[in-house]
């Protein structure tokens, strides 16, 4: 074995240690010993950088105040309307490009992550709210804002699945619906938790395997 | 006159088999890939089979049935990374049957593959080793092998799992059903929305199972040497078991009667959880 | 009880801290965060490469821990926990910037193909004994943001490469592939920055 076919297999063997020709040209020859000792030597090293840095004071003043917000903790709520501005503001939008399918899983996730803890009760409030209010009021039963356009982008390049995708994001959304029922009614039930966090994934992976295809 | 049509229809004839041949494009390349290779493939329509090779020679045969696309397999200078892909021809947009191309792909052992289809149907034999397999309607299938990594990814496409073992498998599906014959691992995770989710076997090596839907139903055929902690919980569905099961002396939640179940057989090596939200889930003794 | 787990303020231990979280308590939330702030930070940090970065994506980890604390059943440490979850926050960050999370193109690196290759059956000047870990963190943030990810999470924060694999939708060959990659570059930066620390004596 010489010393390019030794580092080839380096990465799959440094951890692991190689077959007895590997080792024995580890241990002959000094320039892919040292090579390995270096490697290895970083690695104690990296192990060793320990967390230095504490963030800025303000991202807590930003936790608290989304947690007041969404009624996590008991001091107060401020309307539904304006923390779902923040939310999808967190999750920013380009001009619409096939990569900017992408984020809307992002967006997907972090509305979930508000639907999991703060119920809609005030329907009043959520009236005008542009792109939010059909997302919340109803996920089950119509298409609108980045499902609208994950399925456009799915019938343009890949009509032939077009159907199967727009069964299947009415379906997810039913089990984001349904989900999001069982943790309003009991939000301590960990299963009905656990049900909502898989229907996100679910609608995650749709979105995943929607948009990479969508850009050949 | 009856000469010269005999004449006409034999060059037809030849002519619409000259077609059909031209239609039919095979290739086949070899590459020797190194251990811990990647080979990449990507074939919308048609089928895509694995099976193991001998040695380091990674083999790819293909048949592509339009003369608007056309298969190409290539590799890096240094042998790592194989890509095999059907692509259309400049100026053409072929369509539907048009993208139709079946692969055949002999893999050496420890080489990582990632399979991408639209509509063509995925077949693994014997592959051990990193799959990452996702179509969007093709079915999937995985038999015969020890100790792979398994990542497996379907809209509606069906996913059968047969004789796996040690295996590390994340499946995910939303309206294919799921069906696993005797597989066992330190991890499984299957989720579904509405697949019906099918588990036959005995839950062996003391791993990790995970089989959760939405409205789908989960069936269990459980082997009465398995040895499991089996949870079952479904919010609006059923849950019933004809499986002998010893009540669980600590419990997270007391199990409500018809729609949840806790309990262990033998010495509860592997933890099984079967959840869903309107699903009948079910458990019996094969 | 340890010093470190006790949320010195209120006097809770995190186990107390997080019972009360999941009813909504507003110390004991601060408390964790308190506890945790620095470890998220610093990894949101080496993952990216940017402060402002890193001070959003501590806070969306936080925000998700606390909506999804009510799940915590204790299988595992909370810390372990916690930092799984942050993980993913800033992959999920970084897929959305579109960045490569895993190289797989050759082209894009060509160089660090070569690495030792040119002095193969040479010796260099040998590295081990000599870094100095505030060159070492330098090095790491200037890292490819591909090799930068699959570094940090394996030789800092410990993750195996099947955990890896998983997260990041690689396969565990690429993974190591990358790991060995980002270690050879950071092998060369340290060597260039002692060489010119050299040069300047």
């Amino acid at each position: 074995m010489n010393c390019k076919q030794f580092q080839e297999v380096l990465p799959y063997i440094i951890e692991t240690g190689g077959n007895p020709e590997e080792e024995e040209h580890l241990r002959s020859c000094q320039a892919c010993s040292d090579l390995v000792n270096e490697l290895q030597y970083i690695a104690e090293q990296a192990k060793l950088l320990l967390p230095m840095h504490d963030p800025h004071p303000r991202v807590w003043s930003n936790v608290e105040q989304s947690l007041q917000r969404e009624g996590l903790i008991r001091e107060g709520r401020t309307p539904r309307l304006g923390h779902l501005a923040v939310i999808t503001e967190a999750a920013p939008r380009r001009a619409w490009t096939p990569l900017g399918l992408g984020m809307a899983t992002a967006a997907v996730l972090a509305l979930a992550m508000v639907l999991v803890n703060f119920p809609a009760r005030q329907p009043g409030v959520l009236q005008g709210s542009k792109g939010v209010s059909a997302a919340v009021q109803q996920p089950a039963t119509q298409f609108e804002g980045e499902d609208k356009a994950l399925l456009g982008e799915i019938s343009q390049h890949r009509p032939e699945v077009s159907s199967a995708y727009q069964d299947s994001l009415g379906q997810i959304n039913s089990y984001i619906a349904d989900a999001q029922k069982a943790v309003d009614a009991d939000p301590a039930d960990a299963n009905a938790h656990a049900l909502l966090m898989d229907a996100y994934d679910q609608k995650a992976m749709l979105y995943e395997m929607g948009t990479v295809r969508s850009l050949d | 006159m009856r000469k010269a049509n005999l004449t006409a229809v034999s060059c037809a004839i030849l002519a619409m088999g000259a077609v059909a041949l031209a239609a039919d494009s095979h290739k086949s390349a070899t590459f020797t890939i190194a251990s811990g290779g990647v080979i990449n493939i990507e074939n919308p329509n048609g089928s895509v089979t694995l099976h193991s090779a001998n040695g380091r020679q990674l083999s790819v045969n293909s048949t592509a049935y339009s003369d608007k696309i056309e298969v190409d397999s290539s590799a890096t200078p240094d042998g790592k990374r194989v890509e095999v892909l059907t692509h259309a021809l400049p100026d053409q947009k072929p369509t539907g049957e048009e993208l139709k191309a079946d692969y055949d792909i002999s893999v050496p052992s420890g080489v990582s593959v990632v399979v991408t289809t639209t509509t063509a149907s995925i077949t693994v034999d014997s592959v051990s080793g990193d799959l990452s397999l996702s179509s969007d309607t093709g079915q999937i299938t995985v038999r015969d092998a020890d100790n792979a990594q398994l990542h497996i990814r379907s809209v509606t496409g069906p996913v059968s799992l047969v004789n796996l073992n040690r295996l590390h498998a994340e499946i995910m599906s939303t309206g294919g059903n799921v069906q696993l014959v005797r597989v066992s691992g330190p991890k499984v995770k299957v989720s579904s929305t509405s697949g019906n989710i099918g588990y036959q076997g005995d839950f062996a090596g003391g791993g990790a199972y995970s089989l959760v839907t939405h409205s789908g139903a989960i069936n269990v055929l459980l082997a009465e040497t398995a040895s499991v902690d089996l949870s079952a919980h479904s919010v609006h569905g059923s849950v019933e078991n004809d499986f002998p099961l010893s009540e669980k002396r600590h419990q997270v939640y007391v199990p409500t009667q018809g729609r949840s179940l806790v309990g262990t057989a033998h010495s509860g090596s592997s933890s099984v959880e079967l959840r869903s939200f309107n699903g009948k889930i079910r458990v019996k003794k094969q | 009880m340890t010093q470190a787990k006790k949320i010195i303020a209120t006097g809770l231990s995190e186990a107390e801290a997080i019972e009360r979280a999941k009813g909504g308590d507003a110390e004991a939330f601060e408390g964790l965060y308190g506890l945790h702030k620095r470890r998220v930070y610093s990894l949101c940090l080496r993952m990216t490469g940017n402060t402002a970065e890193a001070e959003d994506l501590t806070q969306e980890a936080f925000l998700q821990l606390y909506r999804k604390i009510a799940t915590f059943r204790g299988e595992s440490a909370f810390s372990t926990w916690l930092h799984r979850l942050a993980v993913n926050v800033v992959l999920m960050h970084l897929r959305k910037k579109g960045l490569p999370e895993v190289s797989l193109d050759e082209a894009l690196e060509p160089q660090h193909e070569d690495g030792p290759k040119k002095d193969i059956g040479a010796r260099d000047n040998v590295l081990a004994g000599s870094i100095d870990r505030v060159n070492l963190g330098r090095a790491i943030e200037s890292l490819p943001p591909g090799y930068r990810i699959i570094f940090v999470l394996h030789d800092i924060e410990g993750y195996e490469h099947n955990e890896i694999a998983e997260m990041m939708g690689c396969s565990i060959g690429n993974s190591k592939s990358q790991l060995h990659k980002a270690r050879m570059k950071l092998r060369d930066l340290l060597k260039l920055s002692r060489a010119e620390k050299a040069a300047r004596h």
